[in-house]
C-alpha cells in the first residue's frame, strides 16, 4: 500500500494517524469516566461530534499544508467551496441515514439516535476525504472513476473510512442478544464500533509504517508487514 | 446430453440423504406419545350384588364391605365406583414452588419469597390430621400447558402428542373432567383460560380469563377473588377449579426475589386463610403449584427448582391417618387418580399415577382396597391398550409389567389387618412407580445414539458434496455425470436397501428404517469420497488457482454466520432481522464491487423492499412489547390490507404480463381469480361460498399452468422458470391470505433486484468463462439467505403457537374430500414454506438471467452451471439444517429447548425440504427445456 519513496508524505500520514490514536482514546476515556458513554446516541452528546470535527479539520490542514499553493483556486471561491461541501456532506449523511434504516434500524422512531450515528459515520468517512482532496475528487473516488492507489494520503483516508463502516457493521452484532445491558441500546454498539474501527485502522497504519522503516534494517519484519497488508480493506 | 437426467437423479439422491438423516435425528430427538381415546368406566356399587357380580338378583342383604370383599375375590370383575361423600376445591397457584410454603421463624433476614405463607405452617401445627404438605414433583417440560394436561390426565405429556386431530388444542384423552361428567357431576372453572381451551364445553359455570399478559400481575387474580367466595357458598358443584396466575407472572417479570413476589405471596396467604374459613365441611381443599421456577423466575426446563412445586391439602373432618413425613415427594401424575377417587370415580384411562391415600378421608380397609384395585385395573388396561397401539415399549417389558399388576390385584383379597394393608399400599406404590419409570424412559429421554449417527450422516453428505460442488471444475462436471457414477451410486443404494430388508425379514435387524438410513448414508459417503479422490488433481488445481474476491468470501461467511447463530436463543428469536441484515450486506458488497449508479439504485430498491416487509414480521412471546399490543393475528384483513393486496397483485400481473408468452395467460387468470377471491370474501357483505369457489378456480388454473409448462420451449428454460415462479407467487398469496399477500409481491420484487444485480457482476480474468461468477457459491448463499428471510418476511415465526391454520380452509374445508388430509397438509406446507419453495424453483434463473439474450457458453456448460447452482443452494439449506440439529443436540437440556430450539429445528426442516424440492423442480424444468435447444444448435 505505502511506498517508502515519498518520505515527506509518509511522515505526514504517520503523524496524523498518531494524532488520531491519541485524541480518540482520550475522548472515549473522558466520556466513560463521566459516565456518559451510553448516552452517545442522544443529541446532548453533540459535542463529541464537534470535537471530532475540529480534530479532523486540523488534521486535514496539516495533511495539505506542504502542498503547493497553485492547487488552490484563490480565496474568493473558498466560501462557495465550503457551502458546496456542506451540502454534499448533508447529502452523504442522508444517504447514511437511509442506509442504516435499511439495514434494520427502527424507521418510525429513534430518529435522533440514527441521525447521530449517521453524522458520526459521515464525519469519519467522507469528511476527511473532502477536506483533503476537495469535492470532485471525493465523488470520483466514491464511484471508482479515478484510481487512487498512487496517493498515499488518500489511500490512508479511504482505508480509515472502510474500517469505520466495517466497525459500525460489526457493532450491530451484539444488539439482538437478550442480556439487557446498557451498551446494547441502539445505537451505542454501532457508534462505538465505528470509533473502534477508525481507531484500529489508524493504529494499523502507524504500526505498519514503523515496521516498514524498521524492515529496511531487519528484513525479517517484512513477513509481518505482509500480514498487515492483508488487513487493509481497500483492496 | 445424457448427463442431464443424471444431474436430476443426483439432486434427488442428495435430497434423500439430507432428509433421511434429519428424519433419523427426529426419531431420536422428538419424543412422541400415542394418545388413546379410551375412557375409564365404572359400575356403581349399588348395582352389584352380594356375590360380587353385576346385576345379580340377590336383594341387598349385605353391607358395602361384604360386597367389596366379594368383588376383590373376583379379579376379572369390572371397575367399581368407590363411594363418594366429598367435594373437591382445587386451587392452582401457578408456579408455587415448594420452598414458598415453608415457614422458618428463625430466619433473621428472610428473602422476598420466604416466610410469606405462614397459614400453612400454622394449620399444620394446629390440626396435623387435617393438613398435609407434599413436594409435588413435575415432569419436564415444566410449562403450564403441559402441566395442566398432566394434572388432569395423570399422564406424562411429551412435546408431540400424536393424535388424530393435530390442529385442535382440546385434550383427546380421558381426564378428570370427563370422568366426573359421567356421574352427572358439575365443575366450575375460575381463572386461566388454558383450562377452558384444553377442555371446552365441560364446565357447569366458567369464568375464564386470558392468561398471556405476562406482565399483568393482578387482573386474573382479582377477577377470580371476586367470584370464588360466592362459588364456595353455593352447593351446585362437585369440583371447583381456580387458577391463580399472579405468582407466575411476578416470577416472569421480576424474578422470585422481588418485593412484588412478596406482595403476591402475601395476597395468596390472605386468600387461603379466607378460603379455609368458609370452606364447606364436605369439601377437600387441594392447593397445588403446577411447577416451580428458577432463581430468575423462568420455567420450562428440568432443574430441581422448576420441578419442585407444592401440594397443600386441607380437609376439616380430617384425613386418613398417615405417618408420612411432611414434604415427602409426590409425583404430579398422582393428582388425577386422587381427585377421581375423592369424587367417587376410577382414575382416568391414561393415568399412570396411584391414589395418594394420605390426602383422602378415612375409609374402611375394604374401601381402600377397592380404590387400589381400581387403580391397578385401570393401569393394566392401559398397558394392554398401549401395547396394542404402539411399539414404543418392548412387548417383553409390557408383559412382565402386566403380570406383576395382575398378581398384585389377586393379592388384594387376602388383606385384612391394618399392617397387611400398609404393606399392600407400599407394594402398589412401588409397582406403579416402576411402570411410570418405564414409560418415562420412552417419553422423556432422548435416543442419543441415533441423534449422533444422524449428525454424522449429515456431516458426511454436506462435506463431500461441498467438495464436489466447490472443487470439481465446471468443465469436468458434464463428464463426471455422464459417466457411470450416478447409476452405480443408485445401484449401491438399492443393494443396501435390499440387504437391510432381507436381514429384517430374517429377523436379524429390529429397526428397518434406521438400518436403511444408516447404510445408504454411509454407502453414499463412500461413493462421493471415491469421486473426490478420483478428481483430486482437478480439485486441488482449481483451489490453487482460484483467488476468491472479497464479496465471495463474505457471502460464504455470512451464510455460515446465519447457521452459527442458530446456537443462540436470542438470535433465533430475532432471526428475521439477522437474515435481512446479512442479505443486505452481501448484496451491498456485490454492488460495491460493480460500483455503478444503477447497481446502487438496485441495491437501495432491494433494501427498501426488505424494509417494507418489516410491518408484516411476526411477533413472538419472548419479544415482549409487541406481543401484548398485538392485534395483527386476527384473520380478517382490514380495508387497507385488502387494497394493498389487490394493488400488489394487479401490479405484478400487469407488469409481468408484458414479458410473458402465451403461457402467461394462465398466470394472469389465476391472479384475477385470487383478486376476486379476496374482494368477494371480504367483510360482512362478502359471500364466503363464492369466494371459496373462486379460490378453487385459482388453484385449478395454477395446477394447469404447471402442466402447460411441460410443453417444450424452443427458446430455453428461462421463460418456463419465470412462469413457474410467478405461479408459485400466486399460490403463496392465496394461502397467505389478503392480509399478508403483499409480502409475496415484495419477495418477488427483491428477487428480481437480486437477479439484475447478479447479472451485472463483472467477470474479470480472461481464463474464466463468462458464467463463472454466476454459479459461484456466493450467489447461491445470497439466494438461500433471501429464501430463509422471507419465511419471516411473510409474517411467520418459528413457534408452534404462531402457526395459522386459516390457510387450509381458505378454499373450503378439505376434510370432506377423499385426499383431504393430504391436501390440507400440502396447503399448510405451501403457506409456511412457500417462499423457500419459490426461491428454490427460480434458482436456475441466477445462471440464466440476462438481458442480452443468448449467453456465449454452450448448453452443456450452462446445464452444468445450473446443476452446480442448484446443488449449492440445497447445500446452503443443508448447512443451516445441520446447525439447527447440532444446536438442538447441544441444548437438549436447555431451559428453552421446547420453546425456541425445537420449533426452530422443525421449521428449518420444513424450509430445507421446501428448498430441496424447489431446486429439484427448477433443475428438472431446466433440463426438460434444454433438449430442443441442444438439437437446434
Amino acid at each position: 500500500m505505502f511506498s517508502l519513496n515519498n518520505q515527506a508524505e509518509l511522515r505526514k500520514v504517520t503523524i496524523s494517524s498518531l494524532i488520531t490514536c491519541i485524541y480518540l482514546p482520550s475522548i472515549i476515556t473522558v466520556i466513560s469516566y463521566k459516565d456518559l458513554l451510553y448516552t452517545v446516541g442522544n443529541g446532548s452528546s453533540f459535542y463529541i461530534l464537534v470535537l471530532i470535527f475540529i480534530a479532523e479539520l486540523l488534521k486535514s490542514f496539516y495533511l495539505s499544508s506542504g502542498e503547493d499553493a497553485p492547487k488552490r483556486k484563490g480565496s474568493k471561491n473558498r466560501a462557495g467551496d465550503i457551502i458546496k461541501a456542506s451540502i454534499y456532506l448533508l447529502g452523504v449523511m442522508f444517504c447514511f441515514f437511509v442506509g442504516i434504516i435499511l439495514f434494520g434500524a427502527p424507521f418510525l422512531d429513534n430518529h435522533e439516535e440514527t441521525l447521530m450515528l449517521s453524522s458520526l459515520l459521515t464525519l469519519l468517512t467522507v469528511f476527511p476525504l473532502i477536506a483533503h482532496a476537495g469535492i470532485e475528487p471525493a465523488m470520483q473516488l466514491l464511484f471508482g472513476v479515478k484510481n487512487y492507489t498512487r496517493d498515499t494520503v488518500v489511500c490512508m483516508l479511504v482505508n480509515n473510512a472502510l474500517w469505520a463502516v466495517g466497525g459500525a457493521w460489526l457493532g450491530a452484532v451484539v444488539i439482538p442478544l437478550d442480556w439487557n445491558k446498557p451498551w446494547q441500546q441502539w445505537p451505542v454498539p454501532c457508534y462505538l464500533g465505528a470509533l473502534c474501527g477508525y481507531l484500529m485502522s489508524n493504529v494499523l497504519t502507524v504500526s505498519k509504517v514503523t515496521l516498514m522503516s524498521a524492515a529496511t534494517k531487519y528484513p525479517v519484519l517484512n513477513i509481518i508487514v505482509n500480514c498487515l497488508d492483508r488487513l487493509h480493506m481497500s483492496k | 446430453m445424457k448427463e442431464k437426467w443424471n444431474f436430476i437423479l443426483y439432486l434427488l439422491w442428495f435430497s434423500y440423504l439430507i432428509i433421511s438423516a434429519v428424519v433419523m435425528f427426529g426419531h431420536g430427538f422428538l419424543l412422541s406419545r400415542k394418545t388413546l381415546s379410551d375412557v375409564s368406566e365404572c359400575v356403581p356399587l349399588s348395582s352389584i350384588g352380594c356375590d360380587g357380580r353385576e346385576i345379580s338378583n340377590s336383594t341387598g342383604g349385605c353391607s358395602e364391605d361384604e360386597k367389596i370383599r366379594a368383588i376383590l375375590l373376583n379379579p376379572d370383575s369390572p371397575l367399581v365406583c368407590p363411594p363418594r361423600s366429598q367435594r373437591v376445591v382445587l386451587i392452582l397457584v401457578d408456579a408455587l414452588r415448594y420452598d414458598f410454603t415453608e415457614y422458618n421463624a428463625d430466619l433473621e433476614n428472610p428473602l422476598q419469597y420466604q416466610n410469606k405463607l405462614p397459614v400453612i405452617t400454622n394449620l399444620l401445627g394446629k390440626w396435623p390430621n387435617r393438613t398435609r404438605v407434599f413436594r409435588f414433583m413435575a415432569d419436564p417440560p415444566t410449562t403450564t400447558l403441559q402441566r395442566i394436561k398432566a394434572l388432569v390426565t395423570g399422564s406424562l405429556p411429551t412435546f408431540v402428542d400424536v393424535s388424530s386431530n393435530f390442529a385442535a388444542m382440546e385434550i383427546q384423552e380421558d381426564n378428570i373432567l370427563d370422568q366426573i361428567l359421567k356421574d352427572k357431576h358439575r365443575a366450575i372453572l375460575l381463572g386461566d383460560d388454558t383450562w377452558a381451551r384444553l377442555m371446552p364445553a365441560r364446565w357447569h359455570r366458567k369464568h375464564a380469563l386470558y392468561s398471556f399478559h405476562t406482565w399483568d400481575l393482578d387482573t386474573v387474580d382479582t377477577e377470580v377473588d371476586s367470584k370464588i367466595y360466592n362459588e364456595l357458598k353455593k352447593d351446585d358443584w362437585e369440583l371447583l377449579v381456580a387458577h391463580y396466575l399472579g405468582v407466575d407472572h411476578a416470577g416472569h417479570r421480576y424474578g422470585p426475589n422481588h418485593a412484588e413476589m412478596a406482595r403476591k405471596l402475601s395476597e395468596t396467604n390472605d386468600r387461603l386463610e379466607k378460603i379455609i374459613e368458609i370452606l364447606p365441611a364436605d369439601a377437600i381443599l387441594y392447593v397445588i403449584g403446577d411447577h416451580g421456577m428458577t432463581e430468575t423466575g423462568d420455567h420450562g426446563g428440568e432443574s430441581k427448582a422448576e420441578r419442585t412445586a407444592a401440594w397443600f391439602s386441607y380437609y376439616p373432618p380430617g384425613f386418613r391417618a398417615d405417618d408420612g413425613a411432611i414434604g415427602k415427594e409426590v409425583q404430579q401424575t398422582n393428582l388425577a387418580a386422587t381427585v377421581s377417587a375423592a369424587l367417587g370415580r376410577p382414575p382416568p384411562a391414561p393415568s399412570l399415577g396411584y391414589v395418594e391415600l394420605p390426602v383422602l378421608p378415612q375409609m374402611t380397609t375394604a374401601g381402600t382396597l377397592l380404590c387400589l384395585t381400581n387403580n391397578l385395573k385401570q393401569i393394566s388396561k392401559y398397558l394392554l391398550r398401549y401395547g396394542e397401539e404402539s411399539q414404543q415399549v418392548s412387548l417383553d417389558r409390557l408383559t412382565q409389567l402386566l403380570n406383576a399388576t395382575r398378581t398384585q390385584i389377586d393379592l388384594a383379597s387376602a388383606v385384612y389387618s391394618e399392617l397387611e394393608l400398609r404393606h399392600y399400599i407400599e407394594d402398589v406404590r412401588l409397582l406403579t412407580d416402576n411402570i411410570r419409570n418405564v414409560f418415562r424412559e420412552v417419553w422423556v429421554e432422548f435416543d442419543s445414539l441415533s441423534m449422533l449417527r444422524a449428525l454424522l450422516l449429515l456431516l458426511l453428505a454436506i462435506f463431500f458434496n461441498w467438495i464436489i460442488s466447490e472443487g470439481v471444475p465446471i468443465e469436468r462436471i458434464p463428464h463426471v455425470f455422464s459417466s457411470s457414477f450416478v447409476p452405480s451410486g443408485l445401484i449401491g443404494i438399492a443393494v443396501c436397501i435390499g440387504v437391510c430388508y432381507t436381514a429384517f425379514t430374517l429377523e436379524m435387524l429390529s429397526d428397518l428404517e434406521h438400518a436403511i438410513f444408516l447404510s445408504t448414508g454411509l454407502i453414499s459417503g463412500v461413493f462421493t469420497c471415491m469421486l473426490v479422490i478420483m478428481h483430486w488433481d482437478g480439485i486441488t488445481q482449481k483451489w490453487y488457482e482460484s483467488h476468491p474476491l472479497f464479496y465471495e468470501r463474505f457471502a460464504r461467511t455470512a451464510l455460515f454466520a446465519s447457521a452459527a447463530v442458530l446456537v443462540s436463543n436470542s438470535y433465533i428469536i430475532e432471526e428475521g432481522a439477522v437474515l435481512s441484515f446479512l442479505a443486505l450486506s452481501v448484496i451491498g458488497l456485490i454492488a460495491w464491487n460493480v460500483r455503478t449508479i444503477k447497481c446502487l439504485g438496485l441495491w437501495v430498491g432491494f433494501g427498501v423492499s426488505l424494509a417494507l416487509t418489516r410491518p408484516y414480521l411476526g411477533c413472538r412471546e419472548e419479544q415482549g412489547d409487541c406481543w401484548t399490543s398485538d392485534s395483527k393475528n386476527s384473520s380478517n384483513a382490514s380495508r387497507a390490507a385488502l387494497v394493498l393486496a389487490l394493488g400488489s397483485m394487479a401490479a405484478v400481473v400487469s407488469i409481468a404480463r408484458r414479458y410473458l408468452d402465451w403461457r402467461g395467460y394462465g398466470f394472469v387468470i389465476a391472479g384475477i381469480f385470487s383478486c376476486a377471491h379476496w374482494a368477494v370474501g371480504w367483510g360482512s357483505l362478502g359471500s364466503p361460498g363464492r369466494s371459496k369457489m373462486l379460490a378453487r378456480g385459482a388453484w385449478l388454473v395454477i395446477v394447469c399452468t404447471f402442466f402447460l409448462l411441460l410443453k417444450r420451449d424452443s427458446r430455453g428454460a428461462t421463460m418456463p422458470l419465470i412462469i413457474a415462479g410467478l405461479s408459485l407467487y400466486v399460490a403463496n398469496t392465496l394461502v397467505l391470505g389478503a392480509a399478508f399477500a403483499p409480502t409475496a409481491g415484495l419477495a418477488l420484487l427483491s428477487g428480481l433486484f437480486v437477479l439484475n444485480i447478479v447479472a451485472m457482476i463483472k467477470t474479470d480474468g480472461a481464463g474464466k468463462s463468462a458464467l463463472s461468477s454466476r454459479y459461484n457459491s456466493s450467489i447461491a448463499c445470497l439466494w438461500a439467505l433471501l429464501a430463509s428471510y422471507y419465511f419471516y418476511g411473510s409474517g411467520h415465526h418459528a413457534t408452534l403457537g404462531h402457526v395459522s391454520w386459516a390457510a387450509v380452509f381458505h378454499a373450503g374445508d378439505p376434510a370432506h374430500l377423499v385426499y383431504g388430509h393430504a391436501l390440507s397438509a400440502v396447503l399448510m406446507f405451501i403457506s409456511l414454506f412457500g417462499m423457500p419453495l419459490m426461491f428454490g424453483v427460480t434458482t436456475p434463473l441466477l445462471a440464466l438471467w440476462s438481458r442480452a439474450g443468448a449467453t456465449p457458453v454452450g448448453p452443456r456448460t450452462q446445464m452444468a452451471a445450473v446443476f452446480s447452482l442448484c446443488l449449492k443452494f440445497s447445500l446452503c439449506f443443508a448447512v443451516r439444517m445441520f446447525a439447527a440439529a447440532l444446536s438442538a443436540t447441544i441444548h437438549c437440556r436447555h431451559l428453552m429447548i421446547w420453546g425456541v430450539f425445537t420449533p426452530k429445528l422443525l421449521f428449518e426442516f420444513g424450509a430445507c425440504v421446501a428448498a430441496l424440492l424447489g431446486s429439484f423442480i427448477g433443475a428438472t424444468l431446466t433440463a426438460w427445456h434444454f433438449t430442443t435447444q441442444h438439437r437446434s444448435s
